[in-house]
């Protein structure tokens, strides 16, 4: 009798009878599947997003919804693995029935469930993950990109530094995909406007790395004049506190791609470096437009924080999506899908554009130096310049021929 | 992609060797708790990142309470050292000491159900944005090294690295907490017998072993990010350590951590790319040559 | 291990096949992953339940099978039933070459020498980016249109877990099961009696593997994909711990286990992010009161001693 029971058991589990049902949804809320990778490194980019989401949703919801119709969000988390993201947009899709799927940060994880909402027909609009390959070779008709890639930010920051006199380069980059593919990205279009600078130096610590030091000790020792940088994070904190003691950036310059943003500069307050390069994804102080300036505002009476990237990239993919909907009067994923390629949006950058061909949208990067102020505890970017993805997204024909060859 | 004539100037060897040793003894501070934790109590303590987790947390929350204090730093490194002891003690005593009887398995599983539920009870008390604290002002800068900065911080870390060795050397040869400790190693069952308290004993080296792992965290804080993550990073790094070393013996630590902290140092400049590979490999060598490290016991446990 | 009553087979097998007929679409998913999963810690409980062996890298010969599988699959356009075959076969080949310098440990050596060979299978999946898409991962792995559907895929997933945990169940209740257990209880006695407990522990160790590879491949089906994480610790944990949750004394526990685990995993995770401390707390009341798992709910097993006597007999027996 100990093997029936042990048999009805599996039997039970088996058929999954835990897993309650959610009530038969009301057809009234347009409902919105938002995957992110909540713990660990990306956190600090993703609880900020999760709020950026919100509060569009509150925003839009206030006004009367869409279509006369509520925004609801449904958030699950990846923990930054595609299987997870695989089964969580599934889950999304089949069980909950959400009518869109929004956010991802990793670019594995992006890569997965693009697949699967392509499988599905359903309409993903990634709002931070970078790597190209989304809107190139893996492209397809539901996947679309709020945010830039690597390549539209390497190639922003070679045409920023092309225009300095530095010839002797060095690069810094985490040994992953991202790492690699935003160097390379970088220096390919650098040595294009500028043929004559050389790459000194490479090293390569691997995500997560403690110890910067004998890194460090490498790159002055190639005696580069700017290092170019794609470490980002923890990681940059980490970089930044080890280096500054070996004289770093006195003896070379240093661009740190994305290290702008406020989940690093605050936590390093005075320590981070004045007069080091950086880009930033988002500033809560330029565009000093009303778009930005009321985001702010309500980013700060909601959470008593400023808003770090992480909650322009929520905010912004939301509200593109919800603008989808209105142009196309439908929430229907086919007519949505029409509405949202070409369209243009004020955002809190300023206006953006999701390009109809790949479904990229022209979202450039912030950069300049850091530099101390009085009304901060910490440092901002000055003399600050925004490189627009026009300038710098592959042309249709790259495009075509990046997906002809695949 | 290096200019290898550059990698013959001796300053440039002499600060990477330093950095090398100053990595080594960062290594061998956290690692020593783990191997003392295995020799004495058998115990391979998956959670020993997540104390070194928590001194860098801890060490962040007292310095923020003493801002603009110059002692501030001193202040949390003993006091967040002190208080991962604390946990430990508590932890060993909860939930290691009812399972010393039985398979090393369970003893092992434990230890990660601790690493589960310490990391998300950081996260749920921290928050998950990545935090700083700064060197103190006396050990923010550097100091000359043939014509190259060397931070001053980093002497730092040199000097306590031996100091610590020495102070364990020191209990372990001349007090009686030592003595029982090294007998306990030898034979847990006879100390037992023999009328010591081996419940209180165990629950003592755990503390240590958490006292060494947090000082670990509070001394690496100053020169890293502080984040929910930072457990794993460091538990990886100190099973090679040891297991390089050989599992339950000090000296066999700090060699291990001797060697693991210059192959790192002058690894990336030849192979810059396999750092993620290298220690595995450097596992697989070892374990499969002579498992029980350079200085272990053979295959005693 | 007693068979099972043929009628409780046959209702058993029944119900399983009937599954896609009665549920929706996710509710398939999520019985397909459970049988993937429970075929996998089916697999890796050869080697903990009854040869008594620890693995802590058995992710490795899962994320082999899938890379293979899916490679072949993408790459080298090899016909479906060749690429998913090939799956468990390299990852037997791989649990050989591993096995060979694995079982020459013991105890905690043993299970650290599978972690580091696993994770550099982990390390080369994540590096070697022009073959397997290194973090990014080998996406939109084409699977062949008849099985593209998921009642199909469900179908297909029972047939081959049904056969190879049949083809299992053969072998541990045949004299080689019984050596094992054998070996499990007192390698050094079984050894006396004649036994070549090298050799058994690595023929345990290359099955397990080949296995679990057949369960990788079928995972890299499921989610159209193979990453690195596949073969990443925390995979390996993730099987241990199934095994434990189920109860590694029972054939089937394992199983049981993985179900329990994905179904709570996937529960949870709608509420809230913070899983690992729930895993965490199951782990530990797992060990503190409910040492046997699940099945020791269910079983009433003779002593250890008795059981390694029973154990020795058989295999005394079996070597006549």
């Amino acid at each position: 009798m100990k093997r029936t029971a042990v048999l009805a058991g599996i039997a039970l589990v088996a058929f999954g009878a835990l897993a309650p049902a959610p009530p038969a949804a009301a057809q009234q809320p347009i409902k919105v599947g938002v995957i992110y990778g909540l713990g660990g490194a990306a956190a600090p980019y993703t609880k900020p997003a999760v709020t950026g989401h919100e509060m569009a949703v509150e925003e839009i919801n206030a006004a009367g919804g869409v279509l006369g119709r509520k925004l609801q969000l449904v958030i699950r988390d990846d923990q930054s693995k595609p299987d997870v993201g695989v089964r969580e947009a599934r889950d999304l899709i089949l069980k909950e029935k959400v009518d869109f799927l929004t956010g991802i940060i990793h670019s594995g994880v992006a890569l997965a469930v693009s697949e699967v909402a392509k499988e599905h027909k359903t309409l993903l609009l990634v709002s931070i993950a970078k790597t190209a390959a989304l809107t190139e070779d893996k492209w397809h008709r539901y996947v679309f990109r709020a945010t830039s890639n690597t390549l539209i930010e390497g190639r922003a920051a070679a045409i920023l530094l092309a225009q300095q006199p530095f010839k002797r380069y060095a690069i810094a980059g985490p040994d992953y995909e991202y790492g690699h593919r935003m160097t390379e990205d970088f220096v390919a279009h650098l040595k294009k406007l500028k043929p004559d600078v050389q790459v000194v130096a490479e090293v390569w610590p691997k995500l997560g790395e403690r110890d910067f030091t004998p890194h460090i000790n490498a790159l002055l020792q190639a005696k580069p004049e700017m290092v170019f940088s794609a470490i980002w994070g923890g990681d940059h904190i980490a970089f930044v506190k080890q280096a500054k003691p070996y004289g770093f950036f006195a003896k070379t310059q240093y661009l740190a791609i994305g290290q702008g943003d406020l989940d690093v500069v605050v936590p390093l307050g005075a320590e981070a470096p004045e007069g080091m390069w950086v880009s930033s994804n988002y500033t809560f102080y330029y565009p000093d437009a009303p778009a930005n300036r009321d985001f702010v505002a309500k980013y700060k009476a909601r959470t008593g924080d400023l808003p770090p990237s992480g909650a322009a990239f929520g905010y912004t993919a939301t509200h593109f999506l919800a603008a989808a909907i209105r142009k196309a009067k439908s929430a229907e994923t086919e007519k949505v899908v029409e509405a949202l390629e070409g369209l243009t949006m004020e955002t809190v950058h300023g206006p953006l554009t999701i390009r109809g061909y790949d479904h990229q949208s022209n979202k450039g990067q912030f950069f300049g130096r850091l530099k101390k102020v009085p009304e901060h505890p910490f440092l901002i970017i000055g003399d600050l310049q925004y490189v627009g993805g026009e300038k710098t997204m592959r042309t249709l024909d790259e495009v075509k021929a990046l997906r002809g060859q695949k | 992609m290096f200019d290898l004539g550059g990698l013959g100037d001796p300053a440039f060897l002499a600060v990477q060797c330093l950095n090398g040793l100053t990595q080594a003894m960062f290594l061998f501070l956290i690692a020593s708790g783990l191997t003392l934790i295995f020799g004495v109590l058998g115990v391979l303590n998956f959670a020993h990142g997540s104390l070194y987790m928590l001194g860098a947390y801890l060490s962040y929350t007292i310095t923020s309470l003493f801002v603009g204090s110059p002692a501030a730093f001193w202040i949390s490194l003993v006091l967040a050292s002190a208080g991962v002891a604390v946990v430990g003690a508590l932890v060993e005593a909860t939930f290691l000491r009812p399972v010393y009887r039985r398979e090393e398995l369970e003893q092992l599983l434990v230890t990660y159900a601790l690493v589960l539920i310490i990391s998300d009870a950081v996260k749920f008390i921290w928050g998950p944005d990545n935090r700083s604290v700064s060197r103190p002002a006396i050990l923010a800068g550097s100091v000359d090294i043939g014509g190259r900065d060397f931070p001053t911080y980093n002497l730092l870390v040199l000097a306590l690295g031996p100091l610590v060795a020495l102070l364990l050397w020191l209990v372990l040869s001349r007090t009686q907490f030592g003595r029982l400790i090294r007998a306990a190693a030898n034979d847990r069952e006879m100390v037992g017998v023999v009328g010591v308290d081996v419940s209180r004993l165990f629950t003592g080296v755990f503390a240590l072993g958490a006292w060494l792992g947090g000082l670990g965290g509070g001394l690496a804080a100053p020169v890293g990010a502080i984040y929910p993550g930072m457990d794993v990073e460091v538990i990886a790094e100190s099973f090679i350590v040891v297991v390089v070393g050989g599992m339950g013996s000090l000296t066999g630590t700090l060699l291990g951590a001797l060697i693991i902290g210059q192959l790192n140092s002058f690894g990336i400049l030849f192979f810059p790319r396999f750092a993620l590979v290298f220690v595995y490999v450097l596992m697989v060598v070892v374990l499969v040559t002579r498992p029980w490290g350079l200085l272990g016991k053979p295959l005693a446990r | 291990m007693r068979g099972y009553p043929p009628a409780l087979r046959i209702l058993l097998a029944t119900v399983l096949v009937l599954v896609p007929l009665a549920f929706p679409h996710f509710y398939l998913l999520l019985a397909t992953e459970i049988l993937i999963m429970g075929l996998f810690a089916v697999a890796f409980n050869l080697l903990l339940g009854y040869t008594g062996m620890v693995s802590f890298g058995h992710a490795a010969f899962y994320g082999l099978g899938a890379y293979a599988c899916g490679l072949l699959l993408k790459k080298a356009g090899a016909p479906f039933a060749v690429a998913f075959l090939a799956a468990p076969v390299l990852a037997a080949a791989a649990a050989l070459i591993f096995g060979l310098l694995c079982i020459r440990l013991t105890r905690i050596y043993f299970s650290m020498l599978t972690l580091a060979f696993s994770q550099i299978v982990w390390a080369v999946a994540h590096k070697w980016y022009s073959l397997t898409g290194g973090d990014n991962g080998l996406v939109a792995i084409p699977v062949p249109d008849a099985l593209a559907g998921p009642r199909a895929f469900y179908l297909f997933t029972l047939a081959c877990t049904g056969l190879a945990v049949g083809a299992l169940w053969r072998l541990v209740n045949a004299p080689f099961g019984r050596t094992l257990l054998a070996i499990r209880e007192n390698a050094e006695r079984a050894e006396f009696v004649g036994v070549h407990v090298k050799r058994m522990q690595l023929l345990a160790f290359v099955i397990s593997g080949g296995v679990s590879g057949l369960a990788g491949a079928l995972f890299a089906l499921f989610s159209r994909g193979a990453f690195p994480d596949y073969a990443f610790w925390t995979k390996s944990a993730e099987v241990l711990l199934m095994t434990l949750l189920g109860g590694p004394f029972v054939f089937l526990g394992p199983a049981l286990g993985a179900g329990i685990l994905i179904v709570l995993n996937s529960v949870v995770t709608s509420f809230t992010e913070y899983w690992p401390v729930v895993l965490g707390v199951i782990l530990l009341a797992l060990i503190y009161v409910f040492p046997g798992g699940v099945m020791r709910l269910f079983r009433s097993r003779a002593t250890p001693a008795a059981a390694d006597d029973v154990a020795m007999a058989s295999t005394i027996e079996a070597r006549r």
